[in-house]
């Protein structure tokens, strides 16, 4: 009996090997051929690995037209979606887990609804909004757009942050002589640091990645996000280069990366905590 | 349109979901190790920037030299695909930008599920045993009832996400390659709205993609407002 369990292990065991192959192979394609020369990477067998590494793609990809001013838009959008979105989720999230005021259940209609909004849908009417108020193609439009798909995801899950710290330990703090401000200086804000850092690390991620927004709303070359710059790195004429393409596809998935190891277990938990507890 | 948009959404979301869960179901047989890895895995493949996930994806399956082409010719030998040209047919063209979304989708609904398997109590499951239930019984009749809230959820978040997709398409097929022969109804959305600077007719069809995704997610809404209703 254990023999054979052990047999049977073996084989989910291969399979899983040979899974975690397929399903990795494109990042390790991306990385490889990010390594690769020319020649390398322009012949008609492909090579598994790198002969001669090189990094020359990379000095390539971070010294082409406006790649550092456009790391420097994403940086600008990525840390103002944070800090406001942190803001003023947490206020908001204290006020929906803690107090009962008229309006609340719809203000939780619109917070959950508004995220199942899909964001191709409302291009057209944020632009003309936008358009109207002279915030295309400038990073301060595309910021607001992004505090739209921020802040709901951020209201839900640190309400949920919230709501798991026992009202007892606030009320003891007020009992035994703290102000309300002090309970939540010492006793609310270090419990739901973890959810804060969880949030805010969604936050970077999705308006990191944002595609569609930034396309449509900044037009000229020095006011884009690094995502669009991406996809313009084409090149248009009959020679592609995929080495340079690769190098900064990487360089531009690192921090994503990073940051996704950090917290990947408190994204899922935020998206489906209803199902979960309900 | 909207039936192709449809049918991609399907296919995309049956896929996604199918496929995730068997992965999940998978991390709980493999030992330690293995688990760890693909985990690894799926959270590297999860954090790929879509941008990037279609760079990497057009490098792979370029009619030049892809490697896509050569694997298949050379290393698996099911046939001569010697630059063949995935871009070539309306259908090609979706297989690509199919196996492109559901390669991005599978890690949060396999770490998911994965989560919500853990909730399936132990004793449930050695009792069938006892009783001499078949692997794929005690799946249908003590699994899957605990998971269902779970797939529920995952399924109506997948449809709402596949059915308004667009990055990948646009960029994967490319902007200069959409004609109304191959539009999904994102894609439509935006040439009528940008491509034409016609917002009447984006606008219109704004409307129309969020009436239907606004039917598709009153599972999701009615159950993220139950538990909302609890506190």
């Amino acid at each position: 009996m254990s023999r054979r369990r052990a047999r049977g292990r073996l084989g989910w065991n291969v399979l899983g090997i040979v899974i975690f192959v397929v399903l990795v192979f494109p990042v390790f394609w991306m990385l490889s051929t990010s390594l690769k020369d020319n020649d390398q990477i322009s012949s008609f067998t492909p090579t598994w690995f790198p002969r001669h590494p090189t990094l020359q793609h990379f000095e390539d990809a971070i010294h082409r037209q406006y790649f550092w001013t456009d790391v420097g838009n994403s940086a600008i959008v990525v840390l103002a979606t944070v800090a406001i979105a942190l803001v003023l989720s947490f206020l908001a999230a204290i006020a929906l887990a803690k107090y009962g005021f008229s309006g609340r259940k719809l203000f939780i209609v619109l917070v959950i609804g508004i995220q199942m909004l899909p964001q191709a849908g409302l291009i057209i009417p944020l632009y003309i909004v936008l358009a109207g108020r002279h915030q295309v193609n400038t990073l301060t439009g595309v910021i607001l757009v992004y505090l739209t798909f921020a802040l709901p995801f951020c209201v839900w899950t640190l309400r949920g942050f919230v709501l798991g710290i026992p009202k007892e330990l606030e009320e003891a703090a007020m009992v035994d002589g703290s102000t309300r401000l002090g309970a939540f200086v010492r006793i609310l804000l270090p419990l739901v640091a973890p959810g804060l850092v969880a949030t805010a690390v969604f936050a970077f991620i999705t308006s990191w990645n944002e595609f569609i927004f930034a396309n449509t709303l900044l037009h000229s070359g020095n006011k884009q996000t690094i995502t669009v710059w991406l996809s313009f790195l084409y090149g248009g004429n009959r020679f592609v280069d995929w080495g340079q393409i690769m190098a900064a596809s990487t360089l531009i998935a690192i921090p994503v990366v990073i940051f996704f190891l950090l917290v990947q277990r408190r994204i899922s938990f935020g998206l489906t905590t209803g199902a979960v507890k309900g | 349109m909207l039936l192709r948009t449809v049918v991609f959404t399907a296919v995309n979301v049956g896929l996604t979901m199918v496929l995730g869960t068997l992965g999940a179901l998978l991390l709980v047989r493999v030992s330690t190790w293995v688990r760890l890895l693909l985990t690894t895995g799926l959270v590297l493949v999860w954090a790929m920037p879509p941008v990037v996930a279609v760079q990497v994806w057009s490098w792979m399956t370029n009619s030049e030299n892809g490697v896509l082409n050569y694997i298949l010719t050379d290393v698996l030998h099911v046939g001569n695909y010697f630059q063949h040209n995935w871009y070539e047919t309306t259908f090609s063209q979706y297989s690509m930008v199919t196996s492109l979304v559901v390669w991005g989708a599978i890690p949060f609904v396999t770490i998911t599920v994965y989560a919500a398997l853990s909730q399936v109590p132990h004793e449930l499951v050695e009792a069938a045993q006892i009783d001499g239930a078949r692997a794929w019984r005690i799946f249908k009749d003590v699994t899957l009832p605990v998971l269902m809230p779970v797939l529920l959820i995952l399924t109506s978040l997948s449809i709402i996400w596949d059915f308004g997709v667009f990055t990948q398409p646009y960029l994967l097929i490319g902007p200069g390659q959409q004609t109304t022969s191959n539009y999904l109804m994102s894609t439509y959305l935006y040439f009528e709205g940008f491509g034409k600077s016609d917002f009447g007719i984006g606008a219109a069809i704004s409307i129309l993609m969020l009436a239907i995704v606004a039917a598709l997610s009153v599972v999701y809404v009615r159950r993220m407002l139950r538990v909302g209703e609890e506190t």
